[in-house]
This record gives C-alpha cells, sequence and structure tokens, in this order.
C-alpha cells in the first residue's frame, strides 16, 4: 500500500536526521557541509509542515511510529536511533511547527554527543530539559529511576499503620479551646535593598569556586588528625591540578601550588604535614600532569607568558623527563616553542637529566635538545653533547654542531676539526661556522689549515666561499696577510681553481672592509675571470662606501 | 530568529518597562516628563506585540508572570522589577492587563491614575475597574487562583507528584547504601532525579513543598535529603535561578550530608544525648562529606559545589555553627540556601536523639528569631514567602471550630492555606475535607480564618497519614 504523503515526509525527516546524525559528526561547524547538512534536515521538516502543524513521533526500542505508521526500523544496536532516544527514557517526541533553524541545530547536537564517555553526567533526556526547547516536546518513562518498585506502596502502608487514634483527635480538639490564640506572625517585606543585595550575591555565585574549596582542602589539612587525613589531601589537591589543567586553567594550577607552598612554609605546619605536601609538587611534575599541560598547549589556547613564567617557576627537575617526551608528540608550533622555553628553564637546574634527552629514538626530540642544551650555555654540557655528533641524522649532527660552537669550550675544537673533514658539506660548514662562533685563536688556524689544504681548493665554490666569510670574523694580520697573498697568488695550472680562491680572498677582505686591499682588488677587477671580476668590483665597492 | 519570537524574547523588558513606569507614577504625576518619557519606551516595545498578536494578555500566574500562554523568562538583573511588580499586582488582587489594540500615551496615564490611587481603597481591584471604564484599549482581570480543582478525566497530579517524590526517596537510598558499598553511582540518574523534582517545583510547587511534611522516622536520612533538596530547589526558583542552576542546587542539596554515612550506626543512632565525644565525631561529618563527595566524583563543577555545601552547611550566617576555620570563609550561596532548608526540614522531623519534632509554624518561629544570625535574613524572607506563614502540616484551629492540617499553602496569601479539616465543628472526626482559607462569601469576608496553632506531634498526628 503506498504511504500517505504526510507519512512519508515524516520518513524523510528521520532519514535526515539520521544522515545529519553522521555529517555533525565528521564535519566541523565551519565546514561548509555542516550548514549544508543543517539546511537540508531543515528543509524536510518543512516539508511535513506543509501537511500538518505537528510531528509527533512514537519511540519503541527499535522502532518510531508516526501515527500508527512505522517510520522507522532497526534491530542493529549501532547507530539505531530509535534505541538511541529509548534507552534514556524517551517514548514520544514532538516537534511544533515553527521549530527554528537555531533550534534544529541545537537539537542536532545533541543527536551527536557521545553518550558511552564515562565522563559525561548527561543523557539525551537531560540536555533535552535543559535546552527547554519552544518547539520540542516529549514524554518519558521514568521507570528506570525507580530502584525499589514497591518502595512507595511500602512507605504508604507503614504510615497508615501508624495512624493517629481517635482518642488523640479528640484530646487535641478539647486542647485546642484551651489554647491561646494565633500570634500575628508578621513577615517583613522584601525591600529594594534587600533584592540589591540578593543581585550581588547572586552575581557572586557565578565566581569559581575552586578557590573556596581550596581554602576548604587546606582546612582538612590543618585539622588532620591521620596519615589518611593528610593522603586524602595530597590526592584532592593533585585532582585539582588535573581538573584545572584539563581545562586549560594554568592560572588555578598555579594557585593551587602557590597556596601549597604558602601552606608549607607556615611554621604552625607539623612536619608530618609539610612531607606528604611535598608530593604536590612532585605531582605537578609528573608525566600525568605535563601530559595534560601538553594537550592544553596544542589546543592552541593562548597562555599568558607571565602565568607560564609564575608556573614554571614551581616545577622540580623532575618535570624534564616528562617535558622531553611530550616534547616530541606536540603537534603545533607554539606549544613546542613553549615546552622548549620551559626545558631551558629547567635544564639550568638539572643537565644531566635534559642530556638523557639526547638518547631519545626521535631525531626532532634530539635536534631540539641540542638546541636547548646550546641556549642553556652551560659548559658542562659539551661532554654529552660529543657523544651526539656522529648521530645518523644529518640534523641533528648540524644542530650540535652549532651548539658545540656557541659554548666554545677547548674540548670542542678537535671534534669540530674532524667535522670539517666530513664526507658531507653540510657538515663541513656548519662545523666552520661552529669554529667561527668560537673565535679563539686555535679555531682560526684550523680553518686557516682547512683553507690552505689542497683537497679543500677543489671544493664547491660555495663551500669556500662560506670558509673564506667565517675567516672574516678575526680581523687580524694573520688573516689579513693570508689573503692578500691568495689574492695575488697566480697559477698556471688549475687556473679557474684559483682564481675562485682569490674570488673568495676578494670577498673576504671586502667583508673586513681593509683599504689597504684596494690597490690589489683595483687590479683583480681587471682580471680576465668574470668570477674574479665581480667579487673584487663588490668589495671595492663595500670598502669605498664604509669609507 | 523571527520577528515573533524576537517579540517574546523581548517580554521581560514589557515587565520591566510597567515597574519602572509604576514606580516613577508613584512618585510623579502621570503628566510628569519622567512618567510621559517612560510610557513612550514602554508603548514603543508594546505595540508591535500588539500588532502582531492582536491582543494581548499580561497575567501573572503564582509567581510568575505569562504572555499568553508563555511564561516570561527572566534573568539576574529584572528580579528587582518583576518581585516589584508583583507584589504591585497582588496588593490590588489584579491579575492580568489585557492590551486589547494598539496604545496610545493617553491610555496608560488614565491606567496609571487608578492604579496608584486604587491601592488605598478597601477593595483595590473593584476601584481599577470602575476607573478603567473610560479607557478602551485596556482592561484588567482579577487575580487567580493559581489551580482550579481537578476535573474529570484531568491526571491526579498528585499522584504524580508522590510518585516523583517517592522515586527520589528511592533513589537516594539506593545511592546510599550503593556508596556505603563502595558501588559506582550514576550521577545520570541522579540528575534526572532532580529535574524531575525541579519539574514538579515549576509546576506543582506547594504540591510538592506538601510532600516534605512527610517525615518518616526509620528512613529519616533519605527523607531529609530529598525534602531539603526539594526546599533548596523551591527556595532557588523563588530567587529566579534557571532550570540549570536548580538542578545543580537540588543535586548539591541531595548530597549535603554525605559525611554522615561515616559516622557510626551506634553514634547515629544513639536514642540519649551525645557524650563530648561523639559531639565532635558528628561535628566531624562535614570533613567526611568533602571527602565522600570528592572521591566519589572527583573533581567537576558540580562537585566542586558539592562539596563546598557539604563542609559550610553547619557553618551558620554568622560562623557561630561548625566546623571552625582557620580565617572566616565568605559563605557560598547555595550553602545559606540549603542550611536555611536544612534547619527547617530537621527541626520539624523526628530523629533518633529528637523523637518529638517541632511543629511547622513553631520552627518557623524559631528561624525568624535566627533570622541575621544562624541564617541569611533575605534568604529567609523569601523562604518564609515560600513556606507560608502555617507551613503544610500545621495542625490549626479554625474560627469555625473545625480543626484542621495545613494541606497547601497558597502562594498569593500567606495566611490562608487550604486546611484539610479532621474534625468538624461539632467535634467529630471526619475522613478529611478541604477548605480553602481564601474564600470569601457574599459580604467579601472570609468564610474560615486559622485563629489557633496546635502542635501536631502532641497529638501523635501526622499529615503523612492524610497526604499518602
Amino acid at each position: 500500500m503506498e504511504l500517505l504523503d504526510d507519512i512519508k515526509a515524516a520518513k524523510d525527516v528521520i532519514n535526515a536526521l539520521m544522515k545529519a546524525k553522521k555529517a555533525f559528526r565528521m564535519y566541523p561547524e565551519n565546514n561548509p557541509m555542516y550548514a549544508k547538512t543543517i539546511e537540508d534536515t531543515y528543509a524536510k521538516f518543512g516539508s511535513f509542515f506543509d501537511y500538518r502543524d505537528d510531528l509527533t513521533l512514537k519511540i519503541k526500542q527499535n522502532e518510531i511510529f508516526c501515527d500508527t505508521e512505522q517510520v522507522y526500523f532497526n534491530q542493529q544496536k549501532e547507530d539505531n536511533l530509535a534505541l538511541f532516544f529509548f534507552k534514556d527514557g524517551l517514548r514520544e517526541i514532538s516537534f511544533k511547527k515553527g521549530f527554528s533553524i537555531q533550534e534544529l541545530e541545537e537539537f542536532l547536537k545533541i543527536l551527536t554527543v557521545d553518550y558511552d564517555r564515562e565522563v559525561l553526567d548527561d543523557d539525551v533526556v537531560t540536555l533535552l530539559w535543559e535546552r527547554d526547547f519552544h518547539n520540542i516536546r516529549y514524554v518519558v518513562d521514568e521507570a528506570f529511576l525507580v530502584e525499589d518498585e514497591d518502595y512507595e506502596v511500602e512507605a504508604v502502608r507503614e504510615v497508615k499503620d501508624k495512624a493517629v487514634e481517635t482518642d488523640e483527635l479528640t484530646r487535641a480538639y478539647e486542647d485546642a479551646f484551651k489554647e491561646e490564640g494565633v500570634k500575628d506572625i508578621s513577615i517583613v517585606p522584601l525591600s529594594d535593598k534587600d533584592l540589591h543585595m540578593l543581585v550581588k550575591e547572586l552575581e557572586k555565585n557565578n565566581y569559581n569556586k575552586m578557590d573556596k574549596l581550596l581554602t576548604i582542602i587546606f582546612e582538612m589539612l590543618y585539622q588532620a588528625d591521620s596519615k589518611g587525613d593528610y593522603e586524602d589531601v595530597v590526592h584532592f589537591l593533585n585532582d585539582a591540578i588535573e581538573y584545572s589543567m584539563k581545562h586549560g586553567d594554568l592560572e588555578t594550577t598555579t594557585n593551587i601550588i602557590k597556596r601549597t607552598k604558602e601552606t608549607v612554609d607556615d611554621p604552625a605546619i607539623s612536619g608530618e604535614a609539610k612531607k606528604y605536601l611535598n608530593l604536590v609538587f612532585s605531582f605537578l611534575g609528573s608525566d600525568t600532569a605535563i601530559k595534560l599541560l601538553g594537550e592544553f598547549l596544542d589546543s592552541g589556547i593562548e597562555i599568558e607568558d607571565r602565568i607560564f613564567a609564575d608556573y614554571l617557576k614551581f616545577l622540580d627537575k623532575n618535570a624534564i623527563q616528562p617535558f622531553i617526551t611530550i616534547l616530541g608528540e606536540l603537534k603545533s608550533i607554539p606549544a613546542r616553542k613553549n615546552v622548549i622555553n620551559a626545558l631551558i628553564a629547567l635544564g639550568k637546574k638539572d643537565i644531566q637529566s635534559l642530556a638523557k634527552g639526547l638518547y631519545d629514538s626521535r631525531w626532532y626530540v634530539v635536534r631540539n635538545i641540542i638546541y636547548i642544551i646550546g641556549k642553556i650555555g652551560d659548559k658542562k654540557a659539551v661532554e654529552y653533547l660529543l657523544k651526539t655528533v656522529n648521530h645518523g641524522d644529518i640534523r641533528v649532527r648540524k644542530e650540535v654542531i652549532k651548539a658545540l660552537g656557541e659554548l666554545g669550550t677547548q674540548n670542542v675544537l678537535q671534534t669540530l676539526r674532524d667535522c670539517l673533514d666530513d664526507s658531507d658539506w653540510q657538515v663541513r660548514t656548519s662545523a666552520a661556522r661552529a669554529l667561527g662562533n668560537v673565535r679563539s685563536a686555535a679555531a682560526k688556524s684550523i680553518i686557516l689549515r682547512k683553507v690552505l689544504d689542497q683537497d679543500f681548493r677543489k671544493n664547491d665554490f660555495n663551500e669556500k666561499k662560506e670558509f673564506y666569510e667565517i675567516l672574516s670574523h678575526w680581523k687580524d694580520n694573520d688573516v689579513v696577510e693570508f689573503l692578500m697573498k691568495t689574492l695575488k697568488s697566480r697559477s698556471f695550472f688549475n687556473r679557474a681553481t684559483n682564481d675562485e680562491n682569490r674570488a673568495c680572498a676578494a670577498y673576504c677582505l671586502g667583508l673586513m672592509g681593509n683599504k689597504d686591499a684596494l690597490p690589489l682588488l683595483y687590479k683583480a677587477r681587471e682580471s680576465n675571470n668574470k668570477l674574479l671580476r665581480e667579487y673584487s668590483y663588490t668589495a671595492i665597492k663595500r670598502i669605498e662606501h664604509e669609507q | 530568529m523571527n520577528s515573533k519570537e524576537e517579540v517574546f524574547a523581548g517580554a521581560k523588558d514589557i515587565i520591566n518597562q510597567l515597574a519602572v513606569i509604576i514606580r516613577t507614577a508613584a512618585i510623579h504625576d502621570p503628566g510628569n516628563i519622567a512618567v510621559t518619557s517612560a510610557i513612550d519606551r514602554f508603548i514603543a516595545i508594546v505595540n508591535p506585540l500588539i500588532t502582531s498578536e492582536g491582543e494581548v494578555v499580561l497575567e501573572l500566574r503564582g509567581e510568575f508572570f505569562y504572555l499568553g500562554e508563555a511564561r516570561i523568562r527572566y534573568s539576574l538583573e529584572y528580579l528587582p522589577n518583576f518581585d516589584f511588580l508583583i507584589r504591585e499586582f497582588k496588593k490590588r488582587e489584579m491579575g492580568s492587563i489585557v492590551f486589547k489594540d494598539v496604545l496610545k500615551a493617553e491610555d496608560m496615564q488614565s491606567f496609571l491614575k487608578v492604579f496608584i490611587s486604587s491601592v488605598f481603597s478597601s477593595s483595590p481591584f473593584e476601584a481599577i475597574t470602575e476607573g478603567m471604564n473610560d479607557i478602551d484599549n485596556l482592561s484588567v482581570g482579577k487575580l487567580r487562583k493559581i489551580r482550579e480543582e481537578k476535573v474529570e478525566g484531568e491526571v491526579d497530579i498528585r499522584k504524580v507528584v508522590k510518585k516523583s517524590y517517592f522515586n527520589a526517596v528511592s533513589y537516594t537510598r539506593g545511592v546510599i547504601n550503593k556508596i556505603k558499598s563502595g558501588e559506582k553511582v550514576s550521577i545520570k540518574k541522579a540528575k534526572r532525579v532532580v529535574e524531575s523534582m525541579v519539574d514538579m517545583i515549576l509546576e506543582e510547587e506547594q504540591l510538592l513543598l506538601g510532600m516534605t511534611a512527610i517525615k518518616d522516622y526509620d528512613e529519616y536520612t533519605y527523607h531529609h535529603s530529598v525534602n531539603v533538596s526539594i526546599l533548596s530547589i523551591a527556595l532557588g526558583q523563588r530567587l529566579g535561578l534557571n532550570k540549570k542552576t536548580l538542578t545543580e542546587l537540588g543535586l548539591v542539596a541531595l548530597f549535603h550530608d554525605m559525611g554522615k554515612i561515616e559516622i557510626p550506626n551506634e553514634i547515629l543512632n544513639k536514642p540519649a544525648s551525645f557524650t563530648d565525644d561523639e559531639w565532635n565525631t558528628m561535628k566531624r561529618h562535614p570533613f567526611w562529606g568533602v571527602r565522600a563527595i570528592l572521591r566519589l566524583r572527583g573533581f567537576d563543577s558540580t562537585s566542586i559545589r558539592a562539596a563546598i555545601v557539604a563542609f559550610e552547611h553547619h557553618i551558620n550566617y554568622d560562623h557561630s555553627g561548625y566546623p571552625g576555620t582557620k580565617k572566616p570563609l565568605d559563605l557560598d550561596f547555595y550553602s545559606k540556601i540549603i542550611s536555611l532548608a536544612d534547619q527547617y526540614d530537621g527541626m520539624t522531623s523526628s530523629r533518633v536523639y529528637s523523637r518529638i519534632p517541632m511543629p511547622p509554624d513553631r520552627a518557623l518561629s524559631l528561624m525568624m528569631e535566627r533570622a541575621g544570625t544562624q541564617l541569611d535574613p533575605i534568604l529567609f524572607k523569601f523562604f518564609i514567602n515560600m513556606i507560608g506563614v502555617f507551613p503544610v502540616g500545621t495542625l490549626v484551629m479554625l474560627d469555625t471550630k473545625e480543626l484542621g492540617l495545613v494541606y497547601q499553602s497558597d502562594a498569593m496569601f500567606l495566611d490562608r492555606p487550604k486546611v484539610l479539616v479532621i474534625i468538624n465543628n461539632k467535634g467529630e472526626k471526619v475522613d478529611g475535607y478541604i477548605v480553602d482559607l481564601t474564600e470569601k462569601d457574599t459580604n467579601g469576608k472570609h468564610l474560615r480564618t486559622i485563629i489557633k496553632t496546635m502542635d501536631s506531634n502532641k497529638y501523635k498526628i501526622n499529615l503523612a497519614e492524610y497526604l499518602l
């Protein structure tokens, strides 16, 4: 038998709801498909309301009916719209004509909530109830709320069993004539002042209550009289930290720890209590707490620098390892930047713990740790860094060479010299740059020796140019003499290579701004070699301009 | 949002502005610029609605204003003006204003004149209707009783309320037993139970409040938790809290005495007075309440509030109670509400250590003495308005020589509740019939008035026997 048009339209609404339920889970609110889903579903409701003013759906475990017609049937447990409503006691739902598109969106959001998540305290009925839709009505069977079906019957029977005796009633009636007349209980009406006070009280009611609860928890500590009481307090403070971290409220976290610190410093607090409170500081730097911080940092919520710095002050070196762990897991650049800053601050307290990060299996973590160690600038870190110079990843090797150069101790020179002979030109130039950062005479000698090396002279022009550029950091006679000599040098064999070296020398002299080199440079400018001509010309311009 | 919904969303502004006009007109002449500009603003709000709806009826039902059939919701900042207007309507026994056609400023000026002056009349409502003969676009209606008697075929709402109440008690018993045995507790269910109570309070406040008069000595803990929850929700509703907040308040109230689970039964059920040690143990229950709640739920917005209330509900407004704290705590709003409800229900219930409860009216008198010291004085004013001068369960003698129990308070006339007569004017026991003390004879004189209140417990009279 063919369905009536209104029943067909009701069926279309159900199908649209099912589709929307899936789409809402797939697309974020800013996706065009999200808006389209709402519009399409709304259009289906609109079509139904062309026939009737009210869409009432009766819900059974696996079926939905419109009037007596079945408009939905599904025996599966998964994606069963009927069961979805039925399990929370919903037995009928009606949509009235006038149902707005905003109401539909809110309703669809309720359909999409993942109710199986244990943390969620709401079911479908609660959410419908809280939204208080203007154009959605529903009928609920509360039977599943009843813990004991006979409770009411038994309670009533008990009361009836204790029924008052007639004699007592008669006595009450007789006594009533002897009682004093009723006193006038005057009700003082509410004044405007009362109402304004109340308004203020209600405003205060919206404030964050965590601070108040913390006061109570610390009060429990002051009045604790057993080990169990102390353990409870520590447990609750840790939970409070976890809760505020989960909500991205780093300020409250810091407040909790500040208050813990104040309490530890209170002379009235027993040694036992202090011992327990110290566990809270450990928790702050635990894997759990730092992981939560990581999630929050990755969420993109901005943290004020002041708040983050305040929070870092309370972290201990035990936070280093958890921070290293999350460093490799974070997705966003600002989040990694925050963690790096945290590790720079914490690493100063314990470079050894930080150095453990150099053995991390993730190359990018190792590279970040090297960067952090370099920033800390603790020369004690060199021994750890030296061990990573032969890391399998070129990016790590480049970073460690750079860091060694920044640290610049005597014992890094040999390693950097070795790196100049590396088969990878990137490593060689990184090492040269690092030596340039060291700036010592020994470092200079190493580079000078390298550029004089016959094999080096055959290297790519850009690499050689980089080495000469580094030499320009030392503006002393040794370097100038070497450069002038190079610029003057002539060769019958390998002339092109020789001219490349001369061009590098010209470039370097230009960078140094050495005007004594001008006559030589003028001469070189006339060279037949195009490269030498150009570099000499640029060097002259630079020196003359600076004059 | 379509234009009609926008108009309804602005309904609270109509109430607000009407209150402003009446306040201003009480000070100035209706022709004064302050009044006329307030009228102009009112007209600007109300006329679009009249244009769209044809006729607009603004009606006071119980403690709420309705626009047509829709209850007007309001937020915090509107509370003073809503409350003011309710009082002004009630003073005049006026229940509604009907805007029949687009308003003119003159209509409102004429209305204000008779409205303001009517307060001095012995029959204010009649004075208003007489004075409004010349106003075509406006009329007024008399204040209606909230609920007319049951008509045939209608669901027996009392049965529904009773069922809800016992569901809540049964649920609470189940929860407490589960907690005692270390089982998990579903907060989803708790929410649903409280939501159902919130609905009842919004729809049938007095009926559900009446259920709190059921005091079962054997099941005191469970009844007390539910009663405190109901009384708190009802008070919260009077304070203009929204549904979601009322649910949170009700949940928090339901768990306020959670710490008592840890008090040994031999102390909790001791029939004699407590020793100092036992009393000290009793006084630890606020600490244990915090512990039980946080252990049960961990941290979330509701458990934080519940833990605070579990700790504070005996501290008292003037901090004279327990537990003592290093620094005085600024008591939480919920704590103040719940301690009122807790004291009232505690005083009017029989317990192991106090078998004879206090009559409700006497408990209220005692609480009145405590208002400003142990109890928040402003909240107490709301509380007494809610409970009525003669709370449900009070044994009363009427001027007709009938003896009865207060059965249902009247939201409008606090000293004129409905009474269940148990002994007629001939001194004979009767099955119980309900009389409404707001009823008047043709001369406008009340048919019945309470002349005496008595201690029902002295005669072992229990309202529950008649309510159930």
